[in-house]
């Protein structure tokens, strides 16, 4: 079995001239929150539509669970459930007869129990057998997640959940994600906010115009974690001789006479400064590109809202 | 497949509409079936001795008159009411089975409409409502969702005219009693006349209807593909339902000129009309009419499922 719930390679979606997504390449490791992050229009949706293959891709693969769409699509879907959008249901139905819909739409079979099961962990017991049209939208929110776990998923897509919820709700929502995560439930999540991506994700993938500019990580306690920094110091050329020497499998890039960016291992970037500081090198600032990211996204955003105004 | 299919048969009775047509049905059987009872002629035992009188009574007619178009008009009169006398058929009584073929017969082009409304909502409110897009994403090829939604539609198809047969039957029992299956029965209508057996004669036209009734299902159906809404897909649903009832007979007269209008859909989609004519359009049997709505119901059935496998779900 495949290590990875999610992998996407090479993902592109063309819809006339135009490039929707371009080469788009990410992997959701198991009971892992993984994030898209993109302003509106940046393709998101469409990344999501493709995987759980509601439109068509152009080009790539995607594999669930170690299963291929092209070749094992049964069986792919099967491990998957999914929000695309705002949840859609027959209003003319109870949230039950919902729920009994999709049951029966899986390849295995769900216990009885297992409807009253999500339903009580949505918080819907007192409405379940009301009609959908007389549900508030946190209600169908909740509905929607009920029915993207039923089947206990191992990878769960959501796009862009919180949108409608209010902030209780959305905290409410990200204990919950972390509770199915911990469970051992993969989790792939849109949105357009960076504090979003920051609180709920592990990991994140910034989409600017359909194409991924950079993953970032979130996770700051695991040690072993490549982390990207920057050494603000008086010499950059001998600071980055030096570091090649002791620390071979860093990367290293020099950035004009006095910074250097390197990727390494969370818990030697301090060996890293020792090291520098015992050969008399000054090192003025280390500065976690974490932060320059959050500038990255921000400039993104910021140019969206300008094309906006203009 | 059957959970696919169970699903739904739950979404078209979980409308009220589905159930509504249903009521409908039997609610026109029994307006138009007192209508029929009460304001059309009423038979007379003695109908026999009254025919005979209005035969000698034409014939004095006849002998009288002085124009030639009038001489002919009453004689054909006269032939017809002889042929009534010598079949035994009155041609007023109202049997059950007479009911069967009249009010019955005439309620079954609304279970048509109902069921092309039903059929054209049936994809397109997927999409109108939005529920497509999680109706997808389940472990299940497109093509075995839509033959299930498919399916459920032919079943209610044939629930409705269930409904129309039973429900038809019941009624004409209450309001006309009893009577004999195998009763000789006279009928002249647009498509031709004959003397039938009443009883067989209804379950042939209802035999027929079925084929044509499949067809415009099929056709419903692939509108409700084509359409991502539901109001447009049920409109030109409907729209086709009586432009095919009316063009059907323009293209009969165009037959004659041109063979290729013997092979458009048109004049097809009505086999009743073998109910009473071994031939249409000069030279067309029920099996060669058969065929031609075979070939047309695979390619709207090749349309409807390589369409809806390729496109893409974007609402
Ligand atoms: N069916 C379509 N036809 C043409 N353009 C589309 C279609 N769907 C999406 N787009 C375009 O693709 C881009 C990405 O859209 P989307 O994936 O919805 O972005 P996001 O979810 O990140 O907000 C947008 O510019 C949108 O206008
Ligand atoms: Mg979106």
């Amino acid at each position: 079995m495949s290590s990875f719930a999610l992998e996407v390679k090479s993902l592109t979606k063309k819809i006339g001239k135009k490039t929707i997504v371009d080469n788009v390449s990410f992997q959701v490791k198991k009971g892992e929150i993984f994030g898209l992050l993109g302003p509106n229009g940046a393709g998101k949706t469409t990344i999501i539509r493709m995987i759980v293959s509601l439109i068509n891709r152009s080009g790539g693969e995607v594999i669930i669970n170690g299963r291929d769409l092209d070749d094992e699509f049964t069986l792919a879907m099967d491990n998957l459930g999914a929000i695309v959008e705002n949840p859609e249901f027959y209003k003319y139905l109870s949230g039950y007869k919902n729920l009994r819909h999709y049951e029966r739409m899986a390849l295995s079979d769900i216990p009885g129990s297992r409807i009253k099961e999500v339903t009580e962990l949505v918080g819907l017991e007192e409405a379940i057998h009301d009609k959908v049209k007389t549900y508030s939208l946190g209600m169908r929110q909740r509905l929607g997640v009920a029915q993207a776990i039923l089947h206990k998923p191992s990878l769960l897509i959501l796009d862009e959940p919180t949108n409608g919820l209010d902030p209780q709700g959305i905290r409410e929502f990200r204990e919950y994600l972390r509770k199915l995560a911990n469970e051992g439930t993969s989790v792939l999540v849109s949105s357009h906010l960076l504090s979003e991506m920051q609180q709920m994700c592990d990991r994140f993938a910034i989409i600017e115009r359909g194409k991924l500019v950079v993953i970032s990580s979130m996770n700051e306690e695991k040690e072993t974690d490549i982390h990207d920094v920057e050494f603000e110091v008086n010499d950059s050329v001998r600071a980055a001789d030096l570091v090649r020497r002791y620390f071979p499998d860093a990367g290293l890039a020099a950035k004009g006479l006095q910074r250097l960016s390197i990727s390494a291992a969370r818990d030697t970037i301090p060996e890293i400064n020792r090291m520098l500081v015992e050969n008399e090198i000054l090192v003025y600032e280390i500065i976690n590109v974490k932060a320059s990211l959050e500038e990255r996204f921000l400039e993104i955003t910021g140019k969206e809202r300008e094309a906006y105004q203009a | 497949m059957i959970g696919l299919i169970q699903n739904e048969m739950m979404k078209i009775f979980g409308k009220k509409a589905s159930w509504i047509y249903m009521v409908a049905i039997v609610l026109a059987i029994l307006i138009g079936g007192i209508i029929y009872v009460k304001f059309t002629e009423d038979s007379n035992p003695n109908w026999r001795s009254e025919m005979k009188a209005e035969v000698t009574q034409l014939e004095a007619q006849v002998k009288s008159s002085k124009d030639k178009g009038e001489k002919e008009f009453l004689q054909r009169e006269i032939e017809q009411k002889q042929y009534y006398l010598k079949e035994n058929i009155d041609p007023n009584s109202k049997t059950s089975w007479h009911f069967m073929n009249e009010v019955v017969m005439g309620v079954s082009s609304l279970v048509t409409l109902f069921v092309v409304i039903v059929g054209s909502a049936n994809v397109s409110a997927e999409f109108s409502d939005g529920t497509i897009k999680q109706l997808l994403i389940r472990p299940h090829r497109r093509w075995s969702v839509l033959l299930s939604k498919y399916i459920a539609m032919v079943l209610y198809a044939l629930m409705m005219v269930a409904v129309l047969v039973v429900s038809g039957y019941l009624i004409s029992i209450i309001l006309c009693g009893n009577s004999d299956f195998n009763m000789k029965m006279y009928e002249m209508t647009l498509d031709g006349q004959k003397i039938a057996e009443a009883g067989p004669q209804f379950f042939m036209k209802i035999l027929y209807l079925l084929p044509s009734l499949f067809v415009i299902m099929t056709i419903a159906f692939m509108l409700s593909t084509l359409f991502k809404s539901q109001a447009l897909a049920v409109g030109i649903g409907i729209f086709v339902l009586f432009f095919s009832s009316t063009v059907g007979g323009l293209i009969v007269m165009l037959a004659d000129k041109y063979t290729w209008a013997k092979f458009l859909i048109f004049p097809h989609l009505d086999l009743k009309i073998f109910a009473f004519q071994d031939k249409i359009m000069g030279n067309i049997t029920l099996p060669m009419s058969l065929g031609i709505l075979g070939v047309y119901y695979l390619i709207f059935i090749v349309v409807t499922f390589v369409f809806f496998q390729k496109r893409d779900i974007s609402i």
